[in-house]
């Protein structure tokens, strides 16, 4: 493999890759001390000056501090692009287009949950499909049905019926991505995402039910209306086959692309086409598609949580209070307006694996956190903890407003299977008053703590950079995944 | 394309397939005496990630063909069109026979099961064959792949 890539200390949380052969620019890792070495033991950071040698990249390549080795793009990493010069890549946003996360707050406490952790979990089990294969034989959309879903999003969703419309303006681009273009979504993505919509898939997706741990700043949890021993509900998922399937088909055509344009490269996974191009922008419009399909999904699941609780609890959607407090994509690419030296400038960002993070006062903060800062959400390991943060000026003047996405896997999924062979992962787990139920064989075990950095290191990096910053700390309850 | 005669092999001397570290994702070196049962084997090794292949009965069957600029790239595309299988209606290959092969297109017969919760294990999800670290060339005694799957 290739030779170690060069890093220099900037300063405690950054990290360059000088620019060197056929790099466009330099690469700039957010880590401490303590994750660089780990980091490097990877290709990732290859990945990272990889990257760079695209064309019209603007500013640095940049990693989060929970990056770790992905295929083409670095997961963690975060690009944008000249919308004139630079090019599109569905490697860089990745197949799950819109893989995200969303918090809703309630009105419950841990007490009044905890009791009952184990049957609110087989209860959403039964509300939501979730595995290898999960389907929904209750919802299976017609092809015109799943062309107004892949246009309007979770705007689609609220106007069937699935949430209220105050939703929608907790939804990063309100659950939106405006451009799409169904028409340029293959049947066979159609096909996949047919009787998917409203499944939470397998993997590393969840539906996880917390509480508020600890609280770093009264002001902002305030504003985001939380409080310690808060119940809160995280879930994570994406925009199942259907965005697989368009990274896949735009991925063939991008191969193409490339020759055609003559745009070199140094792994054929960051294929990619100029933005002006019509392979370029026939892509963002089937990506949006995708996009919107996820945000769908998430609100439909969403909704599922909500009626979950109302049976087990016998209480109303109002005593509940299951309120959205954001939704984050953090695999896309956004057309987004960005300062460069001093010029308002559109971009295209790519975040694979990457999150949003706009300060206060940002046009598309939504306006309920106008004061505070767009919501970022981190979710750890299913035996740990998540956080919540705010975006800030400094991630908008660095990282073109991100931020990092999760802990970043530590072992590969093999190896954590040897690390939980003979041991009960799940009794494990209950002993620390976790209960957690997996839909496959194997899905609990590959998802131990052990397999993932610790998520506080990465949000200490996050913080510590400047480029978000900590509001509180959620651990787990009850874990449905996928 | 040129037809494919369905050779019978002795049992096998080499593993098929293995498995190989890739931190978020999973990686597959594949052996075969020549592509078809690159192909083949390929196939076998993606099921047996999704599920316990045992478990599948022989009792569907799906013709396919697929198309791609190059021999890696068909690989790719082989691998994802049963992903594409799989969503559709839960189908999920126990044997594949290679019927025809050229380093552009690939026609094939698979026989299999669809998928039943009650009945089958679900093991892990994959998203996609990635192109990343792709490689299929002869060795000395056969073929070897390698193909890194997004899961």
């Amino acid at each position: 493999m290739t030779a170690k890539v060069k890093v220099r200390q900037i300063d405690a949380y950054r990290w360059e890759i000088p620019q060197e052969g056929r790099m466009r620019t330099r690469g700039v890792v957010y880590a401490s001390q303590g994750l660089l070495p780990k980091i490097q033991e990877d290709q990732s950071l290859q990945q990272v000056a990889n990257v760079a040698t695209l064309p019209g990249i603007v500013g640095a390549s940049l990693a989060m501090p929970d990056i770790h080795w992905g295929y083409g793009f670095p997961i963690g990493g975060v690009a944008a692009f000249d919308m004139d010069q630079g090019i599109v890549s569905p490697g860089g946003v990745g197949y799950d287009i819109n893989c995200g996360v969303r918090l809703l707050r309630t009105n419950l406490e841990r007490a009044q949950v905890a009791p009952q952790i184990e049957a609110l979990v087989n209860t959403l089990f039964s509300n939501i499909p979730s595995g290898v294969g999960s389907r929904r034989k209750d919802l299976k959309l017609s092809q015109s049905t799943l062309k107004e879903v892949m246009r309007y999003g979770s705007a689609w969703a609220v106007k069937q019926g699935f949430g209220d419309a105050a939703d929608l303006e907790h939804i990063e681009a309100q659950g939106t991505i405006p451009g799409a273009d169904p028409e340029l979504v293959s049947q066979f993505a159609m096909e996949r995402g047919r009787d998917q919509l409203g499944t939470l898939g397998s993997g590393n997706h969840f539906v996880e039910v917390g509480y508020v741990f600890e609280i770093f700043d009264d002001k902002l949890a305030a504003a985001l209306g939380l409080y310690e021993d808060q119940i809160t509900v995280i879930i994570h998922t994406g925009s199942r086959g259907l965005g697989h399937q368009v990274c896949d088909d735009y991925i063939r055509v991008m191969l193409k692309a490339v020759s055609k344009y003559g745009i070199e490269l140094p792994d054929r996974q960051l294929c990619c086409a100029p933005i002006a191009s019509p392979e370029g922008q026939q892509y963002l419009a089937a990506m949006a598609a995708a996009a919107n399909y996820a945000f769908a999904n998430r609100q439909l699941i969403t909704h599922w949580v909500r009626e979950s609780f109302e049976q087990l609890f016998q209480m109303s959607p109002r005593q509940l209070g299951l309120d959205l407090i954001y939704d984050v994509a953090h695999n896309i690419a956004k057309i987004e307006t960005h300062e460069v030296n001093g010029k308002k400038t559109r971009l295209c960002v790519h975040r694979k694996g990457a999150t949003r993070a706009f300060p206060p006062e940002h046009p598309e903060t939504p306006a309920a956190y106008q004061k505070i800062g767009q919501p970022v959400l981190i979710p750890g390991d299913m035996g740990r903890y998540s956080f919540v943060l705010v975006g800030t000026q400094k991630a908008l003047t660095e990282t073109f407003g991100s931020t990092c996405h999760g802990a970043g896997r530590e072992l590969s999924r093999h190896q954590a299977l040897k690390v939980a062979k003979g041991r009960s992962i799940v009794k494990e787990l209950a002993a620390k008053g976790i209960f957690v139920r997996g839909a496959g064989k194997g899905t609990v075990d590959e998802e131990i703590s052990e397999a993932y950095k610790d998520v506080a290191e990465v949000v200490e990096v996050a913080h510590g950079a400047g480029i978000s910053k900590k509001v509180a700390k959620l651990r787990p309850l009850g874990v449905m995944k996928g | 394309m040129p037809r494919i005669k369905e050779k019978w092999y002795p049992r096998e001397q080499h593993k098929s397939f293995r498995p190989f570290f890739h931190t978020a994702d999973l990686g597959l070196h594949i052996w075969g005496r020549d592509p078809a049962e690159i192909f083949a084997h390929a196939a076998q090794a993606l099921v047996a990630t999704l599920t316990d292949r045992r478990r599948l009965r022989r009792r569907e069957s799906r013709n396919i063909i697929v198309e791609a600029p190059d021999q890696e790239a068909l690989l790719v595309a082989w691998l994802n069109h049963l992903l594409y299988l799989y969503d559709l209606d839960g189908f999920l290959g126990r044997e594949f026979h290679i019927l025809e092969l050229s380093p552009e297109s690939l026609k094939a017969l698979a026989r299999g099961d669809i998928f039943d919760p009650e009945r089958h294990i679900g093991k892990t999800a994959v998203k996609a064959a990635t192109f990343h670290r792709l490689a299929i060339a002869p060795q000395a005694d056969g073929w070897q792949a390698t193909v890194i799957l997004d899961l």
